[in-house]
């Protein structure tokens, strides 16, 4: 009796024993399994995305913002580049069903598309109003990227343009940097002509399916797509745009102009001394100085202006702000953004040192890095004059549909060139537009 | 060292018994366990490489599905494009002017837009490269080019070689650090002419390839995919990427076409299961390889079986050892105790303990003894009773010559006229009678004893008359004590009888005292003494009979020890002719007994 209570007892002791290596095996990994997660949060810090698009411009400056960040929480920043349609293209994809799955902590997104995304998904959005000063912005930046009074974006960059110019392609076809100044887009035809001759080089590119060019025209006449309430479209009957239409012919017709289909081959042609010059935004600053053979051949000019009532040498492209989708982990990516792009002077010194980016953080818009020469330019301070123009840039209402009517456009572009009169043109985009967006 | 080869030897033979059962047994434990264990593993190993197999020839059916879908939506995009009239049209022109240009740019573009959004769902990327001037980059994150670059590319010529065909290419790109891109290519012809037009690329990213599977590999379950160059162009393990395989290819070519599921395959000295599909579009092999050690030691822990049947081995050992230990022990135990009892006495036990049947032996053993000793007492009371028997017979055989010489001594008496002389003889006599009626054992006061032995001795000098004197001292506190009847009386006989015989008289000296835990009684006379041997009793009586009764001197000796012990007798002493001593020790018994 004696042996089988022993027996018994062995068997249990055996199995308590299984057990408890089994027991100690689970322990260890849960133990694992929670390094794993603590890895994650606290070791490495909370994990935020963003998206931009332009290697040499937006994607620097999340890299810089990235260096400069020193607020309490322990972040990783992970950036992702994205082509800007397909930015645009999944945040609609996503925002419209609803999901914040697979999207970015923050996004960049153009100040053109900005109503548009604010207004279709109101609660997409993590409003930054507590973590910025607003006031402290400029105000042109702070009304495209703000809904009802709660504001949305961070604004970045200021998106003022000017026209970039190749100086030893003008000195061969016989012209200086100062016979550029402030002219007209007839005076600009003229030396695309010459330099082409002189030099076999075309004036500029041009993608036949991105109306930038006509876009940072209208703007420089202080009219836009609608009217100020930003939603009638205002085409027929508009002169800035009648004028600009005819300077995009007459660029065309002069043939000086050189088609490209994508970004790659845009910055390609300047880069390889392509085109003589590029008219667009300061954010292209980079790019042109990335290919360093061509420094001191550059010089940066007012935007050429239309010869319509209005008319300024100073305009906009582009320009763009960031936004926190309203999903886990909102309030590190607003306190990223608020650390660096919404109060760090000296981060937006480094931002003018390092790629040029001019931002509109007003406070951040002073010091040494503004007032000095850029080597590349040839001792031009190219900083103080984009921030010199960009006070001056007409204020216009970009409304919510500007790409719609930029896509209407294009195809009644394309029938201007091929000889359709400008005043049908013009009122078939009207009521096209009117009946689009009605 | 001989001795401790001797003590070794010792021990094996007294633990013999115990050393051959655990040996046995550990033995016989240690192959079972080792066999099931191996066996257990080897099976479950089996089974479970089979289930997985089963499993992963479904999910490569799942991958080649995809990869099938992608190179489908490939094939439809590039027909598409060459069947697309616009995109012709662009591509064979020439270089004009820039407004024909601007019109023919924007058309390619709204038609190759349209046609793209079936790439865009795998984040592919679409180029297009005319003979002139045009090039069409759909994506260019995905694959930056430029016309030179393009232009420049080997996989552009081979395509311009072998104008119909789709084929895919694995190539590094300049611009994207960390990835390769995989591009599909072809020539865009005229149908009629077969004059090359332009091309048209199709390009993914390698990590994008790769989500097709990666959902399915694991550790140790690796996909690969592998050209017709052996080269590897997709892979999950990120280090085999762009290295040639022409060892794996004809492993992957041969199981294909063998038709087989799976097969096992030794690749850069580990063993492998692999699986594979050939990918018709891609003209590529998809490859599957299942890590056997790998797999298996990620299910199967076999440090977790080992280590458990260690341990039970272990337990079972002690187990075993315990009891093994327990039975022989007692059984030694045992074997030792019995051959000392044998050897030594009955009277001891040995010890009932230890097992079930141990103790049952010890049991028996000791029941034998008992019945054994039970026996010996038994065939010793008999002897004890025959011996009494016998003394009892003798005590009471009244030799007839005494009666008939006390008789005849008191008839002359009283033929001589001394009847007060014969009266006293016939008194003593009767008084002597009566105390042979009694038993044997019966003790009597020394009171007693002394009056019988008065009375012998008075019927003794009536016939022989009183040349020999008797004197006794009696101490006083003996007077009470008890012994068995008659012991003096064969003493005195002996010296009356046999101690005179040279000198005519003497002395009898009868002494009874106590000292310590005994009583002595002594009979001593200063007659002619004797020699005496060993045996302590002079032997020369001995064949002579008694003369009083037929209890001898031997017999006294003998009767006192019977009854009372070892310690207890006669001790004879005597010198020639100076007497003999004759001591009787006995013990003191209180009359109230």
């Amino acid at each position: 009796m004696k042996k089988v209570v022993f027996m018994i007892l062995t068997i249990m002791m055996v199995a308590v024993l299984v057990a408890c290596g089994n027991g100690d095996e689970d322990s260890v990994d849960d133990q694992e399994a929670n390094d794993e997660t603590e890895g994650t949060t606290n070791g490495e810090g909370e994990a935020i995305t963003a998206w931009a698009w332009d290697p040499n411009f937006n994607i620097r400056a999340l890299e810089l913002a990235d260096q400069a960040y020193d607020g309490e929480v322990d972040l990783e920043l992970e950036i992702i580049e994205n082509a800007q349609d397909d930015i645009v293209q999944r945040l609609n994809t996503s925002l419209s069903s609803g999901t914040t799955q697979g999207m970015p902590n923050i996004v960049l997104i153009e100040d053109y598309r900005a109503q548009s995304f604010l207004q279709a998904y109101p609660d997409a959005f993590y409003p930054l109003t507590d973590y910025i000063d607003v006031d402290a912005f400029a105000d042109y930046k702070i009304e495209t990227t703000s809904l009802d009074g709660e504001q949305y974006g961070l604004p970045f960059d200021t998106g003022v343009a000017g026209l970039y110019i190749r100086t030893d392609y003008l000195e061969e076809a016989g012209y200086s940097v100062d016979d550029v100044q402030d002219i007209t887009w007839a005076e600009y035809i003229q030396i695309g002509v010459d330099i082409k001759e002189a030099t076999g080089n075309n004036m500029l590119t041009q993608d036949p399916s991105d109306l930038g060019l006509i876009r940072m025209m209208i703007q420089s006449a202080g009219t836009w797509y609608f009217e100020d309430d930003g939603s009638t479209p205002n085409l027929a009957n508009n002169p800035a745009l009648e004028a600009a239409m005819q300077a995009y012919r007459e660029l065309m017709e002069a043939n000086i102009v050189s088609m490209v289909s994508d970004w790659s081959q845009f910055v390609g042609a300047f880069n390889d001394g392509d085109v003589a010059s590029v008219p667009t935004g300061n954010w292209i600053t980079p790019s042109i100085t990335a290919e360093e053979s061509q420094s001191g051949n550059w010089a940066v000019v007012p935007f050429p202006k239309l010869e319509v009532e209005g008319a300024t040498n100073v305009t906009n492209l582009g320009g763009s702000s960031w936004y926190v989708l309203n999903s886990d982990g909102k309030e590190a990516a607003a306190t990223f953004l608020a650390n660096t792009f919404g109060s760090n002077e000296m981060f937006y010194q480094d931002l003018i040192d390092e790629i040029g980016a001019i931002g509109t953080y007003l406070p951040g818009m002073q010091g040494e890095a503004f007032e000095e020469g850029h080597e590349f330019f040839d001792g031009q301070s190219i900083v103080a004059d984009f921030s010199e123009w960009t006070e001056a840039i007409p204020a216009v209402n970009y409304g919510m549909h500007t790409y719609a009517i930029d896509d209407i456009l294009a195809v009644e572009l394309q029938n201007y060139l091929n000889d359709k009169e400008l005043t049908d043109v013009l009122e078939d985009a009207q009521s096209q537009a009117e009946t689009q967006l009605r | 060292m001989r001795q401790i080869i001797a003590k070794g030897k010792d021990i094996m033979i007294k633990n013999g018994l115990f050393i051959k059962l655990f040996s046995v047994t550990l033995i016989s434990i240690i192959l079972v366990s080792t066999l099931i264990t191996l066996s257990t593993i080897r099976v479950s190993t089996n089974l479970f490489l089979e289930t997985f197999s089963i499993t992963n020839s479904k999910i490569i059916q799942q991958i080649t599905s995809q990869f099938n879908h992608f190179s489908a939506t490939v094939a439809t995009t590039v027909n598409q494009i060459e069947n697309n009239g616009v995109i012709k049209r662009v591509l064979n022109e020439e270089d004009d002017d820039s407004v024909t240009l601007a019109g023919s740019y924007y058309q390619v573009n709204q038609e190759l837009e349209r046609i793209y959004t079936n790439l865009q769902t795998f984040d592919a990327n679409l180029v297009v490269s005319g003979r002139n001037q045009h090039l069409y980059n759909m994506n260019y994150i995905y694959w930056p080019v430029s016309k030179p670059y393009i232009e420049s590319l080997r996989i552009t010529e081979k395509a311009h070689a072998s104008p119909h065909a789709l084929t895919y290419h694995a190539m590094e790109t300049a611009v994207i650090e960390n990835d390769r891109v995989i591009v599909a290519v072809k020539a865009l012809t005229e149908r009629l002419s077969d004059y090359i037009y332009g091309t048209v690329y199709i390009s993914i990213r390698e990590s994008q390839l790769r989500e097709f599977y990666q959902g399915y590999t694991s550790e140790g379950n690796d996909v690969i995919l592998i050209d017709q160059t052996g080269q590897i162009v997709s892979s999950s393990q990120a280090g085999l990427i762009g290295t040639e395989e022409h060892d794996l290819l004809a492993i992957a070519e041969s199981t294909y076409l063998s038709d087989q599921e799976h097969t096992e395959v030794e690749w850069g000295k580990r063993d492998y299961l692999l699986l594979t599909e050939y990918l018709p579009g891609f003209d590529m092999y998809l490859v599957n390889l299942i890590d056997r050690q790998m797999v298996v030691r990620s299910l199967i822990n076999t440090g977790e079986i080992l280590l458990i049947s260690v341990v039970i081995i272990l337990f079972a050992l002690g187990m075993v050892w315990f009891v093994t230990r327990r039975i022989t022990k007692s059984l030694t135990r045992l074997v030792k105790q019995i051959s000392k009892i044998a050897k030594y006495n009955f009277s001891e036990r040995v010890t009932e303990e230890g097992g079930y049947e141990s103790n049952q032996i010890a049991k028996a053993f000791n029941h034998t003894l008992d019945e054994l000793e039970t026996y010996v007492g038994i065939v010793l009371e008999s002897q004890k009773r025959q011996r009494n028997a016998e003394l009892k017979s003798l005590q009471h055989q009244i030799n007839p010559h005494f009666l008939y010489n006390t008789l005849t001594t008191v008839k002359f008496m009283v033929m001589q006229g001394d009847p007060e002389h014969a009266m006293s003889t016939i008194h003593a006599l009767i008084t002597l009678l009566q105390s042979t009626l009694g038993e044997v054992s019966e003790t009597v006061t020394v009171e007693q004893e002394l009056e019988n032995t008065k009375n012998y001795v008075t019927i003794n000098q009536a016939r022989y008359g009183e040349r020999i004197k008797v004197n006794y001292f009696i101490g006083p506190d003996c007077q009470s004590l008890h012994l068995p009847k008659l012991v003096l009386q064969p003493f005195i006989e002996n010296a009356f009888f046999h101690a005179f015989n040279k000198k005519k008289d003497g002395f009898i000296q009868i002494l009874i005292r106590r000292h310590g835990k005994f009583l002595y009684g002594e009979v001593v006379d200063d007659g002619d003494g004797m020699v005496i041997n060993k045996d302590k009793f002079p032997t020369k009586y001995k064949k002579k009979s008694q003369l009083f009764s037929g209890i001898g001197m031997r017999n006294v000796h003998e009767r006192i020890q019977l009854l009372y012990g070892d310690q207890y007798g006669v001790e004879v002493t005597s010198e020639l002719s100076k007497g003999t001593k004759v001591t009787i020790k006995l013990p003191i018994i209180e009359s109230s007994k």
